[in-house]
């Protein structure tokens, strides 16, 4: 009883000492890397915050929106953006260069599916982000003209551009990403559908009075004095 | 030279007439029921006051669909009942183009100032094709500075009724006189006259593509003038009478092109104007006289309203240009604006906003569209406030009125230099306007 005993756990002892000497070098190895990784994701942000102006960098981000789009009240810095970006990506190259030390099917795979993915999670970002620059921007332009002109509710069209814009935004990151594209473009369809049903039902229906009097206030007033009045503003 | 090839027709007309002493450059766009009048004012303009210069008037036309070219070309003049002292010596050539590129008065000055500098002119005139109160005076006024005086730009000076030209009184002359210096009353008149080396030096700059092409031809004639040291001066024309029809545009985009312009050219001329303070008087020439001026009805109702509904719309975008006091003071007048004779929006109030927006329009080119164009209900709400406040007054009183505001943005300048070279100006009127509610929410 006791030798089986003795047996048993020499057995298991060698499996450990097995799955020890297998996976301990690689296991080392893959925390160095990724300490390295670390390491080196530190130096280079810490260079590049300390080494760069940016002051280019910083204009160009004011200038365009896009800092204010990014938050902290428009008062986002390029260098230490681009750093962090770089501390990332060092990062994540780090672990998948770890991961892939351990050289089994599932590392494999894993390594595969982040490099194949990586590039396309950049372009679906970067796509989010002019989305919804754009948006921002010609929500703007469609609340001052709809102000200018004297439409009801410039708010809510402005926000409806901006919510249509981000929208298709996302419909071409899904398509990028492979990430359920077909729900994602149904969806678009039956909301465009949606709108243009709503609008069309609205004027026929419900807001028909108001559109007719809103035209028939703009059609009542005297063209000829409207020009004159815009003649005598220079 | 930032030149574009002429016209094929241009061309042709170039090689019958081949040199002119003097120009005068006729912008058109369906001016069928005005332009003859114009025409022949230019024609007989020409014909009395300088009878030894070979004249040539030119149509630039924006492709009208009327009869506006063949008038240009048929009206004529009796010479015998203009009692001219002498017979004219040397002809006076009509000729009529379409002009290419970007539809708008800028465009059609290009060509203008492009066929007077290959016929060699040695002065040159501008005057709008819809003009009911021009005459042959008005040829001699703008040309005999440049030729006689040795001016190089000659800017109108007109009776005007105390509603008309509200973008010129509110902002335009004021702040280019508090910019520049120089108390050049109608900035953007819209009848010039300019020697050969100011319509040269037009031509010389690249930036016709711009606004320029439109609304801001007027202002940017004046601003280059001035701020380059060209010798200006100004010419009193009487009453400026003109057939309303402007077909295609809307208030907001002219400001938006009369006023962008303005900004573009401070950045342009920064070290100009930085280094400018106070004003001084232009010379005026022609005798002065009043004149009965036709009524303009304003719609307060309209424009306050307008203003009103922009307070909850845009103040998104208002808070961008504006600082959180100066937007704060502007949000406060939303009530005031419902009970209409009380409404007032205070000179230091107006200017600072138009300093802030100058400002704002320098640090964000992407968001230029939206600031302009969101500047339409502030300047309805102050052109309502001047006419609440002027309703009474004559036009003398006015012309102080309108003093006062241009002593005020000349005595805010220093906050326009601070705040433009980002040294974070002080509030020049703190409090103002401001009470518990100064404390703005901004929705997006």
């Amino acid at each position: 009883m006791i030798r089986t005993l003795e047996e048993v756990f020499q057995r298991a002892l060698g499996r450990l000492s097995d799955q020890i000497t297998t996976y301990l070098p690689p296991l080392l190895v893959a925390l160095t890397m990724v300490l390295v990784a670390l390491l080196l994701a530190k130096g280079v942000r810490w260079l590049l915050v300390r080494a760069v102006n940016g002051a280019r960098l910083d204009r160009f981000l004011k200038d365009s929106g896009l800092s204010s789009l990014l938050g902290g009240a428009g008062r986002v810095r390029g260098v230490p953006l681009v750093a962090g970006a770089a501390y990332w990506l060092i990062l994540i190259a780090g672990l998948l260069a770890a991961v892939d030390v351990f050289d089994t099917k599932l590392t494999s795979q894993i390594v595969e599916t982040s490099v194949f993915l990586l590039p396309k999670l950049l372009i679906a970002g970067a796509i989010l982000l002019v989305g919804a620059w754009l948006a921002q921007y010609f929500g703007r332009s469609a609340l001052v003209w709809a102000s200018n002109e004297d439409l009801p509710a410039p708010r809510r069209l402005a926000a409806l551009v901006r919510a249509v814009l981000v929208f298709v935004a996302v419909v071409v990151a899904a398509e990028v990403l492979s990430f359920a594209a077909n729900v994602f473009f149904a969806a678009f369809v039956i909301f465009a559908g949606g709108v243009a049903l709503t609008v069309s039902l609205a004027l026929g229906l419900g807001a028909r009075e108001a559109v007719e009097r809103h035209l028939r206030g703009k059609a009542e007033r005297p063209p000829e004095k409207e020009e004159r009045s815009l003649w005598n503003h220079l | 030279m930032g030149q574009t090839p002429l016209p094929t027709e241009a061309l042709n007309a170039l090689s019958a007439v081949r040199e002119a002493d003097i120009v005068i450059g006729i912008p058109s766009y369906n001016n069928a029921a005005t332009i003859g009048h114009v025409v022949r004012a230019a024609h007989a303009g020409l014909a009395k006051y300088f009878p030894q210069f070979t004249g040539a008037i030119i149509n630039s036309d924006g492709g009208s669909k009327d009869a506006t070219r063949k008038l240009v070309l048929s009206s004529q003049i009796q010479d015998t009942h203009l009692l001219m002292l002498s017979t004219p010596l040397k002809p006076v050539h009509r000729l009529s183009c379409p002009y290419h590129g970007i539809p708008g008065k800028g465009s059609a000055f290009r060509l203008v100032f492009q066929m007077a500098s290959l016929m060699k002119a040695k002065a040159c005139a501008v005057v709008d094709s819809d003009l009911r109160s021009i005459t042959p005076e008005w040829i001699d006024l703008l040309i005999r500075p440049v030729l006689l005086g040795g001016f190089d730009f000659v800017a109108p000076y007109y009776h005007r009724h105390k509603y008309d030209g509200t973008i010129t009184n509110s902002i335009v002359y004021p702040l280019t006189r508090a910019l520049y210096g120089r108390r050049l009353r109608q900035p953007i008149g819209g009848d010039f006259g300019v020697s050969n080396a100011m319509f040269s030096r037009y031509l010389a700059r690249d930036d016709w593509e711009t606004d320029v092409a439109r609304y801001g031809i007027d202002i940017w004639m004046t601003t280059i003038a001035v701020a380059e040291g060209f010798r200006v001066c100004q010419s009193f024309l009487g009453a400026k009478l003109h057939d309303a029809k402007d077909p295609g545009s809307d208030l907001s985009a002219m400001l938006q092109q009369v006023v962008g312009s303005v900004f573009t050219l401070m950045q342009e001329y920064q070290s100009t104007w930085m280094a400018q303070a106070g004003s001084q008087d232009v010379d005026l020439f022609g005798f002065r006289y009043d004149v009965g001026l036709d009524p303009i009805e304003v719609n307060l109702e309209r424009m306050l309203g307008a203003f009103r509904r922009a307070c909850d719309d845009l103040r998104e975008i208002w808070a961008i240009a504006l600082r959180p006091q100066t937007l704060a003071a502007v949000l406060n007048l939303s009530k005031a604006a419902m009970s209409g004779s009380g409404f007032r929006l205070e000179d230091d109030l107006w200017v600072r906003l138009i300093y802030e927006f100058a400002c704002t329009y320098k640090q964000k080119p992407v968001e230029r569209s939206h600031l302009l164009r969101s500047l339409t209900p502030l300047y309805l709400a102050r052109v309502a406030s001047f006419v609440i406040e002027t309703k009474h007054l004559f036009a003398a009183e006015v012309e102080e009125r309108i003093e006062k505001l241009c002593r005020c943005f000349e005595e805010l300048k220093p906050y326009l230099t601070d705040l433009w070279l980002g040294k974070g100006a002080e509030d020049p009127r703190p409090g103002l306007q401001q009470g518990p509610q100064a404390i703005v929410e901004v929705k997006s």
